[in-house]
């Protein structure tokens, strides 16, 4: 289990993050729902460990083990991993060498992966991570990568964005892979087609979890009340 | 066809492997397949020129190539290459040049001809290993005939000593629609002490592709000039320059590129990242037009690797400094 324990996070002085315990399950599907600014993606940074992402106060724990003082390669050594939102390109890298992380991982597999995220690993493979990769290709690439660790727990920031509404379905196969290897997903959506593949959803709204449990009802709440909600940051009753 | 290997007595033969300094021969080819597990220097199907210290030791060439040389009273070692009108060539010219003492100096002078309408890549490899204090020192004169293309990769395997002091300096002159890519490289080892000159004419539609990749190690000092002199209409180019400096590195480059002409088009770019807290780098772009319709654009960083690169590359579980390598081997590998 990944657990998240009374976690808060202030940067510049601004409470970003107040006080969010979360757990998440291995082969267990579960989203964090809410509107653009409210810390989804604060909240992945802070599972990743990335440096400036350290809990003002909280801790991280995985099975057990207090893992908070862990560097962002300590925790992908113990098996949690990040899709990013955008991620980066790699001038003069190929995905050959970018997925075999320079080699570590045969051809074999990341052929397997590749198609997996439906590329063609024979056009690919040979291609440049880099601005000739339009962003729906780097997604679908950064995705083949996180396939390739084979993580305990895959927090995926908006797997959908960038990538056109066809490959919703690639995205589903994916979770669907992923979970039968018992990895434990984390998606941040704000996209029904991917929270109803969740088993159970976190509703978060100004750095606070406002509502949890079945997906189902989550995102029903979510489409009537935030999905609709004109203020930023300010949950209703407040 | 021309051939005279006037430092080979009695050997006049175009196809063979010429090996009047034999050891030195065999030395340097050892060396080479070392760092690059390439045999095409034992190749007859491949044509080649190698030169050890201050005289070619050994030469071979085909159809369309031609090749004098000589060495002059001075130490320099003068180098004719002659490429015929229409010569395709479907395998890369090896040229491949060593220094095998201690100490000294290798004077190189290489004059290209290269005729109209042929197509010609040169693999130029330096091999200057186990030097102490080395001044090696090559001029390229190249002219590239109409409608021809030229490539010219040039790859220098040094040592750690850093007792080379390199001087590369290529004029060129780019006739109508002529193409020209010269890409140097030096990042397998320190490059020591290294100015690097390239400075080119581009005539009408002619088009021109520079590209350096330098990593720089412990005191190494690194001075990088890149001309691109857009003279004939429609001319177009891309100088752009990659260095990796670390430790007390010092880098100092220079791109210029003057539209001098109605429609040409020129890039410059310079990327320095660095490592370390003693290292110095520099960058400054000339950009000069005296044509209203030329356009020219540059670009130009200096600094740390990106975090974002770093921490997606960690996210997969490797460490910092693996990450790095990654980064920096796609950048100038």
């Amino acid at each position: 289990m990944l657990e998240l324990k009374n976690i808060r996070y202030v940067k510049n002085t601004k409470e970003i993050i107040k006080n969010v315990s979360l757990q998440f399950q291995e082969s267990q599907v579960t989203a964090l729902i809410g509107n653009n600014g409210v810390g989804k993606s604060t909240i992945a940074y802070i599972i990743m460990g990335l440096s400036d992402y350290t809990p003002t106060s909280g801790s991280v724990f995985l099975n057990g083990e207090d893992i908070s003082g862990f560097s962002i390669t300590d925790r992908a050594k113990k098996g949690i991993s990040l899709l990013w939102q955008e991620p980066v390109r790699f001038e003069g890298l190929t995905v050959e060498n970018y997925l075999s992380l320079g080699g570590r991982i045969n051809k074999k597999k990341l052929y397997e992966a590749l198609e997996l995220v439906r590329l063609n690993p024979n056009v690919y493979l040979p291609r440049f991570v880099d601005k000739k990769l339009s962003g729906g290709e780097r997604k679908r690439v950064e995705i083949a990568s996180c396939v390739l660790l084979n993580p305990k727990f895959l927090v995926m920031d908006e797997p959908d964005s960038g990538i056109d509404i066809m490959s919703l379905d690639m995205i589903h196969d994916i979770i669907v892979y992923l979970k039968l290897q018992r990895t434990g997903i984390i998606i941040i959506t704000h996209r029904e087609e991917i929270v109803t593949t969740s088993d159970y959803s976190y509703l978060i709204c100004d750095g606070r979890i406002i509502r949890q449990g079945a997906s189902r009802e989550i995102i029903d709440y979510y489409k009537t009340t935030c999905d609709v909600c004109d203020t930023i940051n300010v949950p209703r009753g407040e | 066809m021309c051939v005279t290997p006037s430092t080979f007595p009695g050997v006049n033969s175009t196809m063979d492997i010429v090996k009047a300094y034999e050891q030195e021969f065999d030395r340097l080819v050892k060396l080479y397949e070392e760092h690059t597990q390439d045999n095409s220097l034992r190749n007859n199907a491949v044509a080649s020129i190698i030169v050890s210290g201050n005289r070619v030791v050994g030469l071979n060439t085909l159809n369309g190539i031609g090749v004098r040389s000589r060495t002059r009273e001075d130490g320099v070692v003068i180098i004719d290459v002659n490429i015929d009108d229409n010569t395709v060539m479907p395998v890369p010219v090896h040229l491949c040049t060593g220094f095998l003492e201690k100490h000294g100096e290798q004077l190189l002078k290489f004059n290209y001809f290269i005729g109209n309408n042929v197509k010609i890549k040169f693999k130029s490899h330096c091999i200057l290993r186990n030097i102490e204090k080395l001044h090696h020192k090559m001029i390229s004169d190249v002219y590239v005939g109409r409608n021809s293309s030229l490539i010219y990769e040039d790859e220098h395997f040094h040592d750690e000593n850093g007792g080379v002091f390199v001087e590369a300096i290529t004029y060129a002159k780019l006739n109508q629609n002529a193409f020209f890519q010269n890409k140097f490289s030096a990042t397998k080892t320190r490059i020591g002490k290294i100015n690097l000159l390239v400075d080119l004419e581009l005539m009408e539609y002619a088009k021109a592709d520079l590209e350096s990749k330098i990593y720089g190690k412990q005191t190494d000092e690194i001075t990088i000039q890149e001309i691109l002199r857009l003279n004939g209409e429609h001319a177009g180019g891309i100088a752009k320059s990659t260095i990796f400096a670390t430790d007390w590195t010092r880098a100092h480059v220079v791109n210029e590129a003057y539209g001098n002409a109605a429609h040409t088009m020129g890039h410059i770019e310079c990327n320095e990242i660095v490592k370390g807290e003693n290292v110095s780098v520099s960058t400054v772009p000339v950009l000069k037009v005296v044509n209203e319709k030329a356009e020219l654009t540059h670009e130009a960083s200096v600094g740390r690797i990106k975090q974002d690169q770093l921490d997606i590359l960690m996210s997969k579980g490797l460490s910092e400094e693996a990450a790095t390598g990654i980064i920096i081997n796609g950048l100038i590998g």
